[in-house]
C-alpha cells in the first residue's frame, strides 16, 4: 500500500478507529439463562447482562467547512457517535482528536428547570466558558435566536419540549464553537425558526468550523450538508458526498418501509462496495516544507471573538 | 480487518489534541479557576431554586438546626442530663449544631451533586469538580443566615459570654472548615458516582459522626478512657466545634496543637479529595 504524499493539514476533527461497547441488563429468557442463574440474578437484583456494540471501527477525518450529516436507522450509532466526539462518553477503544472543544447540542440536554430561560442562557455560557461580561451580553441575542418572547423570563420547568430545544441550540452556539454537534435539534420548531437556525449554523460554518448534524430526515441532510455519513449497526456504510449517501439511504430505508428486504440489501452493499475505509495516521511533528499540500482549499479556521480564541486554546 | 484495502489518510497533528480524555491535573486545575464565575453562578442558582421548594425557603435554613438543637437540648440536655460539667450547655449545644449542620449539608450535597449534576455533565463540557465545589460555594453562601443567626442566638441565650479579640479567629476555624468540606465533598462525589449506594451509606457514617464530634457532651465525660480522648481529638470536625467554642463562648485562645490537627486535616482532605476526583474525570457522564 503506497502512502500518500499528501499531508491533511487542514483537519478540524479526527475520529481514528473508534468503538463503543456498552454492558447492558437483558431480558433472562431472552438471554438464555438456566432457572439457578436466574434466581441468583433475581436476589441480587441483577439482570443478566449483554454488550451492545453501539459503534465498531469508526475512522474518519473532517475539515474546516465542512457540514457532515450522519444518517442511518434507529439504534445504529448516530448519537452515540456525536457523545463520543463531543468527549462526553470515554470510547471502548480508538480516540477522537480535535482542533477544539466540540459542542454538542443534544434534545435530551436538560439545564436548569428551577431557572428562568434568560438565566439558564446565562448559565449555560459560562458552563462553556465565556466569561461574565460575554454571557450577560449573549443573553439577548441568544433569546432573539429562540424567539421565546415573554416565556424568556418563565422558569424553563413550564417550557413545552420544543421551546426548550430551541434554547438549547441557541445557547449551544452561543459560544461560537468550531465544531458544532447537533442531534435532532432543527427537527424541532417551525419553519421561522428553522430558517434562523440554519442562517445561524451557516454563518458558523462560514467560520471554518465544521457541523455534525445527526438526523432522521435524509432530506435535510441532503439540503444543509457539504457530507454524509451512514452508519449501519454502528458501522460506517459509506462517506461521501451528501447528495450520493443521502439518496442511496433514501433509497434503502424506502425499500426498507415497502418490506423490500431484497431490495434494501442490494442498495446497502452496493453502498459497502463504494466505500472506502479509512485508516488515519497523525503525524506529531508538522509535516517539512516542500511536501505537496492536501488538494483540499486549505481553510484556517478564522478567530473572530475572543470567545473562540478562548476555547481554542484552552483545551 | 479491512485495513488492507484502506485508504491512508496522513493528517498534521499539530493543531489536535485528544477530546475527553482526562487532562493533566495543572491544566484542570487551570480550567476549574477559568470556570470560577459558571462555579458561583451554579451556587447561586441552586441557592434560589432550593429556596422556592418550601414555603418558609431560606428560613429552614436557620430552622433546621434550631430545631436539632432544641431535640438534643431536650433529650440530651434535660433527660440524660450530658450538660453536667459543660459552661453554658446553650451556647455549646448553638455552635455544634450550627457549624455540623454545615459540614453534613457539605457532604449529603457533595454526594448528589454528579448525579443531580447529569444534564449539565451531559449538556456542556466542563471540569466536572465543578459540581462539588460549586455544592460548597452553595453552603458558604447559605451560612450567611447561620452565621448571623448562630451569633444572635448565642449572644440571647443566658449566660453573658466574655466577648474577647479571639472572635476574630472564628472566620478563620470557618474557613479551615470549607477546606475540609470540600475535600470531603470531591471523596464522596467521586464514590457515589462509581457505587450509588454509597449515599446510604454516607447518612450513617454522617449520624456516627455527630455522634463522635462532642456536639452535644463534653470530651470531659471520658477522661479515664485517654484512648477514646486521643481519638476524639484527632477528629477534625470534634477540633472545629471546641476551637469555635473556645473563641466565641469562653474567651481562651486554643491550642496551637488544634490548630496545626485542623489544618492537616483540612489540607490533607483536599488534596486527596482533589486527586481522587480527577483522576475519574472521564467516567462522570456514565454514572
Amino acid at each position: 500500500m503506497p502512502w500518500p504524499d499528501l499531508v491533511d493539514e487542514s483537519a478540524t476533527v479526527v475520529v481514528d478507529d473508534l468503538s463503543m461497547r456498552y454492558h447492558v441488563t437483558a431480558d433472562a429468557d431472552e438471554a438464555g439463562l438456566g432457572r439457578t442463574a436466574r434466581t441468583v440474578r433475581a436476589l441480587v437484583g441483577r439482570g443478566p447482562s449483554m454488550i451492545v456494540r453501539a459503534i465498531s471501527s469508526v475512522s474518519f477525518v473532517a475539515h474546516g467547512g465542512e457540514q457532515i450529516g450522519i444518517v442511518g436507522q434507529n439504534g445504529s450509532g448516530k448519537s452515540t457517535l456525536l457523545r463520543v466526539v463531543a468527549g462526553l462518553e470515554r470510547p471502548s477503544r480508538g480516540r477522537v482528536l480535535a482542533t477544539s472543544q466540540p459542542v454538542l447540542i443534544g434534545v435530551n440536554a436538560a439545564l436548569q428547570p428551577e431557572l428562568s430561560g434568560a438565566q439558564n442562557i446565562r448559565l449555560g455560557c459560562l458552563a462553556m466558558g465565556l466569561d461574565p461580561d460575554r454571557a450577560r451580553a449573549a443573553v439577548p441575542e441568544v433569546a432573539e435566536l429562540a424567539d421565546l418572547g415573554d416565556a424568556i423570563r418563565r422558569p424553563m420547568k413550564s417550557y413545552s419540549s420544543g421551546m426548550a430545544a430551541r434554547l438549547r441550540f441557541a445557547i449551544a452556539t452561543a459560544a461560537n464553537p468550531h465544531i458544532l454537534l447537533i442531534d435532532e435539534a432543527l427537527a424541532t420548531g417551525d419553519a421561522a425558526f428553522r430558517e434562523r437556525s440554519e442562517a445561524r449554523m451557516e454563518a458558523l460554518r462560514r467560520d471554518a468550523g465544521t457541523v455534525f448534524l445527526v438526523s432522521h430526515a435524509a432530506r435535510t441532510i441532503e439540503e444543509t450538508c457539504t457530507r454524509a455519513l451512514w452508519l449501519e449497526h454502528g458501522r460506517v456504510v459509506l462517506d461521501g458526498p451528501a447528495a450520493d449517501v443521502a439518496l442511496r439511504y433514501r433509497r434503502f430505508a424506502w425499500a426498507l418501509a415497502k418490506n423490500r428486504p431484497n431490495q434494501a440489501r442490494k442498495i446497502i452493499d452496493a453502498a459497502r462496495q463504494a466505500h472506502e475505509e479509512v485508516a488515519v495516521h497523525v503525524l506529531r511533528t508538522p509535516a517539512p516544507r516542500g511536501i505537496a499540500r492536501h488538494a483540499r482549499p486549505r481553510v484556517r479556521p478564522r478567530t473572530p471573538a475572543g470567545v473562540t480564541a478562548r476555547t481554542r486554546e484552552e483545551i | 480487518m479491512t485495513a488492507a484495502r484502506a485508504r491512508q489518510e496522513l493528517v498534521a497533528g499539530g493543531d489536535l489534541v485528544p477530546v475527553g480524555t482526562r487532562p493533566p491535573i495543572a491544566t484542570y486545575t487551570r480550567r476549574l479557576w477559568q470556570r470560577r464565575h459558571f462555579l458561583v453562578a451554579e451556587a447561586r442558582a441552586r441557592v434560589a431554586a432550593g429556596t422556592r421548594q418550601t414555603i418558609l425557603g431560606t428560613a429552614w435554613l436557620v430552622l433546621s438546626p434550631v430545631l436539632d438543637g432544641v431535640t438534643y437540648y431536650l433529650i440530651f440536655g434535660l433527660l440524660l442530663e450530658t450538660h453536667r460539667g459543660i459552661e453554658n450547655f446553650l451556647g455549646y449545644l448553638v455552635v455544634g449544631v450550627f457549624l455540623f449542620s454545615f459540614t453534613s449539608r457539605c457532604v449529603s450535597g457533595g454526594a448528589q451533586s454528579i448525579t443531580s449534576g447529569r444534564a449539565m455533565i451531559r449538556a456542556f463540557s466542563f471540569p466536572r469538580a465543578s459540581l462539588p465545589v460549586a455544592v460548597v460555594v452553595r453552603e458558604v453562601l447559605n451560612m450567611a443566615w447561620v452565621f448571623t443567626a448562630m451569633v444572635l442566638l448565642v449572644a440571647a441565650l443566658p449566660p453573658v459570654e466574655r466577648v474577647t479579640w479571639r472572635v476574630l479567629l472564628l472566620p478563620l476555624v470557618f474557613a479551615l472548615q470549607v477546606v475540609l468540606c470540600t475535600g470531603l465533598a470531591l471523596l464522596v462525589a467521586r464514590w457515589t458516582a462509581a457505587v450509588p449506594d454509597v449515599k446510604v451509606l454516607i447518612r450513617f457514617a454522617m449520624r456516627l459522626w455527630l455522634y463522635g464530634s462532642a456536639v452535644f457532651f463534653s470530651i470531659d465525660r471520658f477522661v479515664d478512657h485517654p484512648t477514646v480522648v486521643r481519638i476524639m481529638e484527632a477528629n477534625p470536625m470534634f477540633v472545629v466545634l471546641d476551637v469555635a467554642r473556645d473563641v466565641l463562648l469562653y474567651g481562651v485562645t486554643p491550642a496551637p496543637g488544634s490548630w496545626a490537627v485542623l489544618a492537616a486535616w483540612a489540607f490533607g482532605l483536599l488534596a486527596v479529595g482533589y486527586l481522587v476526583f480527577w483522576s475519574a474525570e472521564d467516567t462522570y457522564a456514565l454514572a
